[in-house]
């Protein structure tokens, strides 16, 4: 994950490195636009101090604001996107601060430097499972440090020393006098109190929220259709836009046939040729797509220093064989023991090679982005984003602005799984909204369409693996090598540099737990043609499949069972000891199969670990195939995030990753012939229907190890757990995904 | 043309041919029934018509005139609505939320039909995607709801 | 033409081997045309006169491909033991037809032979073609030379290999399957009529699709005077449905006013184009005169049904009870654009109940548009504001199989059941449509 951050750091400098020079109009712009949301204002304490460096995470006013009536409006630096990350902030802060978090009120923070609270503070991103881990202290302190201020507003108004007031949730309490004052009569003077620094936090053992599994604050309004997503909002006297592209990325429109019939088209405004794309405004976004599927384009091909022009004879099957062709030498991604000596020594040594393909992100909102144009020279942009400062600086760029020009809004995410970072060749709609808006003189929406979508997301990197494993004569694998073959994410948007590895492309084959004494894993670039960006558990996503897969042909090649097999290889970290025992014990004990099940079907059980992001997960899944189709009953997941805010959210974050595990197991897969997507919506992409979701089971154990991640983690052990009891009742290894490419007639 | 919407009677200027969907977006203003494949392959656009659930983006608006049309806005009006919806809060079942008001509106249409549904039944009826896999808490809170009724 | 060409080419095998001697001179000769001796002439006809046989006559859909310049041909026919490409029919001299005199054009459109004398596989419609006007051949001679753009693109060459490339025994699959001479006024019928009879056999070139072929592949009938003329054929995955007045499988319950606005937008209440009848829409019928597609309408109500039709459909109330198999794909993939009751969505998204393709004995269509979509109906410049999926990668050939047969029995559809074999047959040799509206411009 470290190569993520610095890649996301390095988009961020654009915004961090000029002049913090906000203005009060900058600062206030974000959430004062003529908005339909109840924007609540903010109170303007914050900024008017912001003469000299900002310390991120410290200023309370510019997170926390106490109404009148005791809620609490809070400004989280992360947006939500249904990992309730929202309520795992009003968590937090309620329980330093002393309010009930379910009085709390909270949006995603604008852009600006108190929010930049991550690793060290300087960027932040709602990414990496990275949300409460990175800010639990900071947030803490936030919550004492508020409720510090208003006890020294209390003591005044009492007359009393502070020392003798205590707090009950919304109440300054003098226990002696019998005396209360609610927060929300503090508030106000509280506001203008200095921060303290040395605000006291409480123990452990005295949370009351913390740890428990509270409700979300948001599920109300998504069950009753008043969430509001970017598509879903308007600022006045906005037009509407629809936009074709070029069918290949970095492909330029030429001649427009039939300009002047779609003009006169209903609602239409304007026709426009911006970068990439064709871009029709209108009254209503109905009648712009369909005038912008109208148009008649002659797309022209790219000149050739587009570096990230797709070709025309571009296909993934001939990428896939590209990477299967290609050898080393590669870049060293972990390295322990003699791998030479130990296969020479090995009394057998069997060989394999796996791979997965390109996946979209599929996430429901399709992108949007609203821009408009400010009397005063503001930028202002509200579309689906994971790192407010780096659109901010994309933006700024983009125009040449000073970033504080440019007001980032965050609405809620319909989902995002890594969908909504800055990608710039022509990933995310806002640089059109912004050019448009532009252009017409008026505010833009631009709404992309599902088949733009697929057109222009960047995609999980398709992967592949050739893994050697040398077992001794007791059958115990004494000895592993590996090409990790491809790029990363992070190295493809970043730029490669050939003496090092993309961590983002090894992750789940490096680290693992196991006790095998000699290692030897390489990365061996091949620069991807299609963009890749972040998805769901980033390089996890397949390599834990790659990995935990191979693992069981070792284990069958040495007659051992793979539970066993991994138990004895994990027995010196009791923390995975532990993991693995409480996932068996949470499926009534391991049993391999084939057995007939209840209802007569013939099944059998995959295990598997993984590593990923900080947290440690061992998980098994039993599934029976029907008519040539693969039925996955149940999945048990152990998760030891080291310590918890939240299980009820945790258990949540883990099904729904088991369910994009599944989905990528059973279905997902990008296919590109003659430079484009044959997919173009989920009809040609079918993702996890309910009618293929298994059961999942959630167990949380809490090692006490530094916190870890919780909305990826889920994912990666999934894939493998599926594959490995497919194995066993296919009768043949998987060593592809998606399984609805291997013929199971069984 | 004349749509009735959640009780109240709304003049509709739009194309005959266009999707319900955007006349209930863009002409109508409510925003709870959400776009998101135009191509009746997700669900998230679902709203009842005469009670039953219909993909507002791939019916133009033409064929329901003079249909009852029933959004997110007003489920809740609706006893056996509101009774989902609830069971929705308690099971928590939304996350990004997105394609829950389709959900809802399913899930509606299916206890209206069947009030007591098996997982099979479920799963025939539930086929609106959910790409954050709410999919064993959906199945919880039909099952809820339908005690309730 | 996979299928056709396949067939066809197979057995011209056989002729190869029966025809060693004699007829050198008759498989390599030039034909006569009217136009000999004209040299070559201004121009003899408007752009517009050019440009409207050009449409008729559909040119465009095999002369060009999506990403490739007008008529600068390339598109692929493929075939197991190969495949022929359209040819460049620009006016480029080198690489095109530049050099044609208006005879040698007039032997290509009408006669199928090339300016060097080599004979055109039929999937030209020269013998359909053969019945245009000395005038229109004329006009499209002139639209070709003068208002197309010439472009260096050279013919691919076939791929099918010696001797079954040989093209001279096509010289006597013409002596026994071609009608020469143009098409000759009935006078017995009206000017409607008429010029809706021209229309259809002639530029139209309908029978190539819709009439059935015989066992060399020829079209069974040329004219309205054999009744197997636009009885209903399979082609290349589709299945082309009557155009007589068959209640069932023809055009029996369509008006000619129907039938006209079917052809100018696409759609009426019966149906939506769909198949390879999105290509012949999208780039033909609908830039055809009110008059012309009145007179086609007029035509083709004039021919009657042919026997074996079966009772007459009626619309049956059908409760979807989730029981049968094919039910729930039913509700889950089909009922949401196409109805609960089968009845589709006035004319925007067609009906399943009474369509031929859920009537006919013939599933071919039915299965495929199911497993691949439909391309997108560009009517006067707009696409559609719905298409069909393909629902190839979210539904298994058994699922296919049941949800076909349950709305082949359903509302009245009579259609047989469909077997999990033929879904997997077209599955295998069938792609899916493309999302994107395709637009062949011819200038």
């Amino acid at each position: 994950m470290n190569e993520m951050v610095n890649f996301l750091a390095g988009m961020n400098e654009a915004a961090t490195s000029r002049p913090l020079n906000f203005s009060r109009r900058g600062f206030l712009g974000a959430s004062l636009g003529a908005l339909v949301l109840g924007v609540v204002l903010p109170g303007g304490t914050a900024r008017a101090q912001a003469a000299g460096a900002v310390k991120p995470g410290t200023r309370v006013p510019a997170f926390i604001e106490i109404r009148n009536d005791g809620t609490v409006f809070f400004r989280s630096p992360f947006i939500e996107g249904g990992q309730g990350i929202f309520t795992a902030m009003a968590q937090i802060v309620g329980e330093e601060l002393d309010v009930d978090p379910q009085n709390f009120t909270v949006e995603c923070a604008p852009a600006g430097p108190d929010y930049t609270i991550m690793f060290g503070g300087h960027m932040r991103i709602t990414g990496g499972s990275f949300s409460v881990r990175s800010s639990y202290p900071i947030m803490r302190k936030l919550g004492a440090a508020a409720r510090q201020m208003l006890l020294e507003v209390a003591a005044k108004r009492l007359d009393v020393p502070m020392s003798e007031l205590t707090t009950e949730p919304g109440v300054v309490i003098h226990a002696a006098s019998g005396r209360r004052l609610n927060y929300g009569d503090l508030a106000e003077e509280a506001a203008t109190q200095p921060v303290p620094e040395d605000a006291p936090l409480k123990a452990d053992a005295d949370f009351r929220w913390i740890r428990k599994p509270l409700k979300r604050l948001d599920v109300r309004d998504k069950s009753t259709g008043k969430a509001m997503y970017s598509i879903d909002l308007k600022v006045d006297g906005m037009l509407l836009a629809a936009v074709q592209h070029a069918p290949r990325l970095g492909w330029e429109s030429g001649k427009i046939f039939n300009e002047d019939q779609v003009k006169a088209m209903r609602g239409v405004h304007s026709i426009h040729t911006i970068p990439g794309a064709v871009a029709v405004v209108a009254d209503r976004w109905w009648h712009a797509k369909r005038a912008a599927e109208a148009l008649q384009v002659e797309w022209k091909e790219p000149a050739a220093d587009v570096t990230y022009a797709m070709p025309a004879d571009f296909s993934t099957e001939a990428f896939r064989e590209k990477l299967a062709a290609t050898r080393g030498p590669g870049v060293d991604a972990e390295k322990e023991g003699d791998v030479d000596g130990a296969f020479k020594a090995a009394n057998k040594v069997i060989e394999a090679q796996y791979d997965a393909p390109y996946l979209a992100h599929g996430q429901l909102e399709p992108p949007s982005a609203i821009a408009r144009w400010n009397e005063d020279g503001t930028l202002e942009i509200w579309t689906p984003n994971q790192a407010p400062e780096m659109f901010q600086g994309v933006a700024a760029k983009q125009f040449g602005l000073p970033p504080e020009k440019i007001l980032i809004h965050s609405p809620l995410l319909g989902g995002f799984f890594g969908r909504n970072f800055t990608y710039l060749n022509g990933g995310i709609p806002f640089p059109q909204a912004a050019l448009l808006a532009q252009k017409v003189g008026k505010p833009v929406k631009v709404i992309w369409s599902r088949e733009d979508e697929f057109l222009r997301d960047y995609f999980r990197p398709m992967g592949l693996v050739r893994f050697r494993g040398g077992l001794d004569k007791d059958g115990m694998p004494v000895a592993l090598t590996a090409d990790v073959m491809g790029e990363g994410p992070t190295e493809s948007l970043n730029g490669v540099d050939p003496n090092k590895v993309d961590p983002n492309g090894v992750e789940g084959i490096v680290e693992k737990p196991y006790a095998i004494p000699n290692r030897h894993i390489v990365q061996i670039k091949v620069p991807h043609v299609a963009r890749v960006g972040y998805w769901r558990s980033v390089g996890h996503s397949m390599n834990d499949f790659f990995y935990e897969t191979f693992f069981d042909e070792m284990a069958d090649a040495g007659g051992h069972d793979p539970y066993e097999l991994r138990h004895k290889l994990v027995a010196g970290s009791p923390r995975h000891l532990k993991l693995l025992e409480t996932v068996a014990e949470s499926a009534g004990g391991w049993k391999r199969g084939p057995f007939t099940a209840e209802d007569g079907s013939k099944r059998a059980r995959g295990v598997s670990m993984a590593s990923p992001f900080g947290s440690e997960t061992a998980s098994i899944a039993e599934v029976s195939i029907e008519g040539g189709q693969v039925v996955v009953h149940d999945v048990w997941v152990a998760i030891d995030p080291g310590s918890i805010v939240n299980p009820a959210i945790i258990e949540a974050q883990v099904k729904s990753a088991t369910a994009l595990g599944l989905s990528t197991a059973l279905l997902e897969e990008v296919v590109y012939e003659g430079g484009k997507p044959l997919a173009r919506n989920y009809d040609r992409y079918p993702i996890l229907p309910l009618s293929r979701m298994a059961r999942v089971h959630v167990s949380i154990v809490e090692s006490g190890a530094p916190m870890g991640g919780v909305g990826e983690p889920g994912l990666p052990g999934v894939p493998p757990a599926v594959a490995n009891a497919v194995s066993v009742l296919a009768g043949q290894r998987i060593r592809r995904l998606p399984l609805s490419r291997s013929s199971l007639g069984v | 043309m004349n749509l009735v919407i959640n009780n109240k009677t709304y003049e509709i200027d739009s194309d005959a041919d266009t999707p319900l969907l955007w006349v209930i977006r863009e002409e109508v203003g409510l925003t709870g029934t959400k776009f998101g494949c135009g191509l009746a392959q997700c669900g998230a656009c679902t709203v009842l018509v005469d009670g039953e659930p219909c993909r507002s983006c791939v019916t133009p608006v033409e064929s329901v005139v003079g249909k009852q049309i029933t959004t997110i806005e007003t489920i809740e009006e609706d006893a056996v609505g509101k009774k989902v919806v609830e069971a929705w809060v308690e099971a928590q079942v939304p996350q990004c939320g997105y394609c829950q008001s389709g959900q809802v509106l399913a899930a509606t249409a299916l206890l209206k039909r069947n009030p007591n549904p098996s997982d099979a039944d479920i799963a025939d009826a539930m086929v609106n995607l959910c790409r954050c896999g709410t999919y064993n808490g959906i199945v919880d809170a039909i099952h809820a709801a339908s005690r309730q009724a | 033409m996979g299928k056709i060409l396949k067939k066809f080419i197979a057995r011209l095998a056989i002729l190869v081997v029966v025809v060693l001697v004699g007829g050198f001179w008759y498989v390599r000769h030039i034909p006569s045309s009217p136009f000999d001796g004209a040299g070559q002439p201004e121009a003899m006809a408007t752009l517009e006169q050019g440009e409207y046989i050009a449409r008729a006559s559909d040119c465009v859909a095999c002369h060009s491909v999506p990403e490739g310049k007008p008529f600068a041909g390339g598109l692929e026919m493929g075939t197991p033991m190969g495949s022929i490409f359209a040819t460049n029919i620009t006016p480029d001299k080198e690489t095109g037809i530049g050099n044609y005199t208006l005879a040698q054009f007039d032997n290509a459109v009408r006669r199928g032979v090339a300016a060097d004398g080599h004979r055109l596989y039929p999937a030209m419609p020269y013998p359909s073609y053969a019945k245009l006007s000395d005038d229109d051949v004329k006009a499209l001679y002139d639209y070709f030379m003068h208002h197309v753009e010439p472009v260096k693109q050279a013919n691919k060459p076939t791929t099918i290999k010696w001797p079954l490339n040989q093209r001279w025994p096509l010289a006597f699959w013409n002596v026994a399957f071609y009608e020469s001479g143009t098409y000759k006024a009935d006078s017995s019928k009206d000017e409607l009529w008429n010029r809706g009879a021209y229309l259809v056999q002639g530029p139209g070139h309908c029978g190539s699709c819709h009439t059935p072929r015989g066992p060399a592949m020829e079209e069974k009938a040329l004219t309205e005077a054999d009744n197997a003329y636009l009885s209903g054929a399979l082609l290349d995955g589709w299945y082309a449905p009557s155009l007589r007045g068959d209640h069932n499988r023809g055009l029996g319950r369509w008006s000619e006013e129907d039938i006209a606005t079917f052809l100018k937008t696409g759609r009426n209440q019966h149906g939506v184009v769909f198949g390879s009848m999105v290509d012949a829409f999208n780039n033909s019928t609908q830039y055809m005169s009110d008059n012309d597609l009145k007179a086609i309408a007029h035509y083709l109500k004039s021919l009657p049904g042919n026997d074996g039709d079966g009772t007459p459909w009626e619309y049956h109330e059908v409760s979807v009870a989730m029981v049968r198999p094919g039910e729930q794909s039913f509700m889950a993939n089909c009922s949401f654009c196409h109805g609960r009751d089968g009845k589709g969505r006035d004319e925007w998204i067609p009906p399943l109940a009474g369509t031929t393709s859920m009537l006919s004995s013939y599933d071919e269509s039915a299965i495929n548009v199911v497993l691949n979509g439909s391309g997108r109906v560009v009517a006067s410049g707009i696409p559609d504001a719905y298409r069909m999926p393909s629902f190839r990668d979210k539904l298994s050939d058994q699922q296919i199989a049941d949800v076909l047969s349950f709305v082949r029995s359903s509302w009245g559809n009579n259609g047989p059941a469909v077997t999990v074999d033929d879904v997997k047959a077209l599955r295998e040799h069938t792609h899916p449509a493309s999302p994107q509206p395709i637009i062949l411009q011819m200038r």
